[in-house]
């Protein structure tokens, strides 16, 4: 099986957004409005910060985008009480609505602020894609297409998938996935194909022939807060 | 000792006035929780940082209370201080019912209520390595001990000498468990540290004993049944060991993270905006109770002490209140350096009207509880006067029930 990872090349990266944003029309995560930003009620599955060192003039601003980690050793899964973070077989870490219980320990836990709470039901006018059929299966191992979560579930937690279901129709259809070394990308996460730079890269990090994995053994990979050993499958080359 | 409990009469208008203030609160509360139900926790201060509030900084002082409180019983129970007894069926009473409101906040605090089965579906739907989960084996074997204690100790059963040690260990293990949840966390700066659990069991203890000292004072002056100032005297000078080294505990934890590098967490703590809270619980929970009660002259008058076991209650609600509101605010620092807009701001935690309700809702039920319990079981050591006055046939019953104990 394959153990999915990310790279980011943050030299390349250049802070438009365009991977929040593609994220959010991909998973249909709410618009959020003024007073929910302001509350920090507001759920985004990606994030892209903005880290400054220094003072002006010595000074550097590093833009860093921020998916879910999807840890080796994610602690969220270790708190949760109702086995509602679960871990897959290939390495992403996935949350289910049907048993989350919404007791937001995994949000105290995660150290990469990668988890956000539903905090209200939403209305089809906060969705991108008001449109999508009503969500009738969230079951494992069958799931609607490509859309999983049209109309989502109030008081459970959320997070990026690394779009599993792009990557789980691609198995089905026997498809490629991840980046190549020529450029005829195969399947990816809608933050990796939204990235106007290519700075993002996604594959198999088992598959020593793999963009991803090259890019691993180039040795400068970075991990975010690698004192918390939770060995982070989203990693950066360094500018 | 000879001593015999009758229950309160319960027709004076001030009982009467206290149970309907009581009730109202708890209607409230259950008012402004089905809205927030209804309409999500967007009504609540928690966001997406702070993301346990009032809630949950009650759960843990009422878990903390009940800890203390059964380990106040087992003074009379498992050591046979026979001195203390008037107090001893109040302070199992009180453990039972501070657990129930404890139970109530976490139930009420997740998102999906209706869920909460999951939590106790242990080793098959639940995750074991998770704190919450653990500590659900501690909580339910907890209220059963303690409903089976309660009805051993007012029934005068042999059986409380074998089941309150057990029940005592069961409270420690209880609240350790649940300093745990926190203690474990390495995510958040000020929450994680080993002495976490042993922190907790005592700070409870410590909050335990002056809340049944203050609230157990307070009914007996109120229901006009004899007080035995000696008792509470000697309890003040348990009390006062108890304050030491529940703050010997909290500095060696603060100063072990005070210790150079890592530092941010307790600099959060202590000078950050939150700082306030923990400067409280350091004020009301140590050093007010601490001068009381060292005082050569105030230690020996039991309205000093019964004011500083108060204070110091209200001072280690602020000792859990500074676990979790700063603890969760501290922002994560992802990257070196300035984190700059929402993502590196730290989490704010406005008092909003629902949660505050619902919060003041519990500790009304509990409250109301407790009163309704003080009218119909027999937890108050009977006054000889009154029942020549007033209850002659209940106290004849009373003796005849094994009320003698």
């Amino acid at each position: 099986m394959a153990n999915w990872g990310m790279i980011i090349d943050l030299g390349k990266c250049v802070g438009c957004q365009a991977c929040s944003l593609a994220c959010k029309a991909e998973n249909n995560v709410p618009h959020g409005s003024l007073y929910e930003q302001k509350r920090h009620q507001d759920i985004y599955w990606h994030k892209v910060i903005a880290a400054t060192e220094g003072e002006y003039p010595a000074v550097n601003t590093q833009i860093i985008p921020m998916p879910c980690m999807h840890c080796e050793h994610p602690p969220c899964v270790n708190v949760c009480p109702a086995k509602a973070t679960v871990k897959r077989g290939d390495g992403i870490v996935m949350q289910n609505f049907r048993r989350c219980i919404g007791c937001r320990y995994c949000m105290v836990a995660c150290p990469y602020g990668a988890r956000n709470f539903n905090f209200k039901t939403q209305e089809d006018k906060e969705y991108q894609r008001p449109d999508l059929p009503p969500d009738l299966d969230l079951g494992y191992g069958s799931h609607i297409g490509p859309w999983p979560y049209p109309h989502r579930t109030r008081g459970v937690v959320e997070k990026c998938t690394y779009c599993f279901h792009r990557i789980d129709q691609a198995l089905e259809n026997g498809w490629e996935i991840g980046s190549k070394m020529d450029g005829e990308d195969g399947v990816l996460p809608a933050c990796v194909e939204a990235c106007p730079t290519e700075a993002r890269y996604f594959g198999d990090l088992d598959d020593p022939e793999s963009m991803v994995s090259k890019l691993l053994a180039s040795g400068t990979c970075i991990k975010l807060r690698e004192e918390m050993a939770t060995d982070p499958k989203t990693r950066y080359l360094p500018r | 000792m000879q001593l015999s409990f009758a229950p309160v009469q319960g027709t004076s208008r001030k009982y009467k006035i206290l149970v309907a203030v009581l009730f109202a609160l708890a209607l409230t509360g259950v008012i402004a929780y089905i809205i927030a139900y209804l309409n999500g926790f967007k009504l609540w201060g928690i966001n997406n940082s702070v993301t346990w509030g009032q809630l949950i900084t009650v759960d843990f002082f009422f878990i903390g209370l009940s800890a203390g409180s059964l380990v106040v019983s087992s003074l009379v129970y498992v050591l046979g201080q026979e001195r203390y007894k008037p107090i001893g069926r109040i302070a199992v009473f009180m453990g039972l019912l501070l657990m129930m409101g404890a139970m109530f906040t976490v139930v009420t605090d997740l998102g999906r209520i209706e869920k909460c089965w999951r939590l106790f579906m242990f080793f098959y739907l639940n995750n074991m390595k998770c704190l919450f989960a653990i500590n659900g084996i501690f909580y339910a074997g907890y209220l059963l001990l303690l409903f089976t204690y309660l009805v051993a100790a007012l029934s005068g059963s042999k059986l409380t000498k074998f089941i309150a040690p057990v029940a005592v260990l069961w409270a420690v293990l209880v609240h350790m468990g649940t300093g745990a949840i926190v203690g474990f966390i390495e995510t958040r700066g000020i929450m994680y540290s080993p002495m976490k659990p042993v922190e907790f069991i005592s700070a409870a203890f410590a909050s335990g004993l002056a809340l049944v000292m203050f609230l157990s004072y307070i009914t007996l002056k109120f229901s006009k049944r004899p007080i035995d100032k000696n008792m509470y005297v000697s309890l003040g000078r348990m009390l006062s060991v108890l304050i030491i080294i529940l703050m010997v505990l909290v500095l060696v934890d603060k100063l072990t993270h005070f210790y150079p590098p890592k530092r941010e967490s307790v600099m959060f703590l202590i000078s950050g905006p939150w700082a306030w809270i923990f400067w409280l619980q350091v004020v009301l929970g140590y050093f007010i109770p601490l001068g009381i009660l060292f005082n050569p002259w105030l230690r020996k008058k039991v309205g000093w002490v019964i004011a500083a076991c108060l204070i110091c209650v209200v001072g280690i609600l602020f000792e859990r209140a500074a676990i979790v509101l700063p603890g969760l605010s501290q922002p994560l620092q992802y990257y070196p350096g300035e984190i700059a807009g929402i993502w590196g701001a730290r989490g704010g935690f406005p008092i909003m009207i629902a949660e505050t309700l619902q919060t003041v809702g519990i500790v009304a039920l509990v409250g109301l509880l407790y009163v309704v319990g003080l009218r119909y079981l027999e937890l108050l050591p009977a006054s000889n006067g009154e029942h020549a006055q007033g209850e002659p046939a209940e106290h004849a019953a009373t003796a005849a029930e094994g009320g003698h104990t």
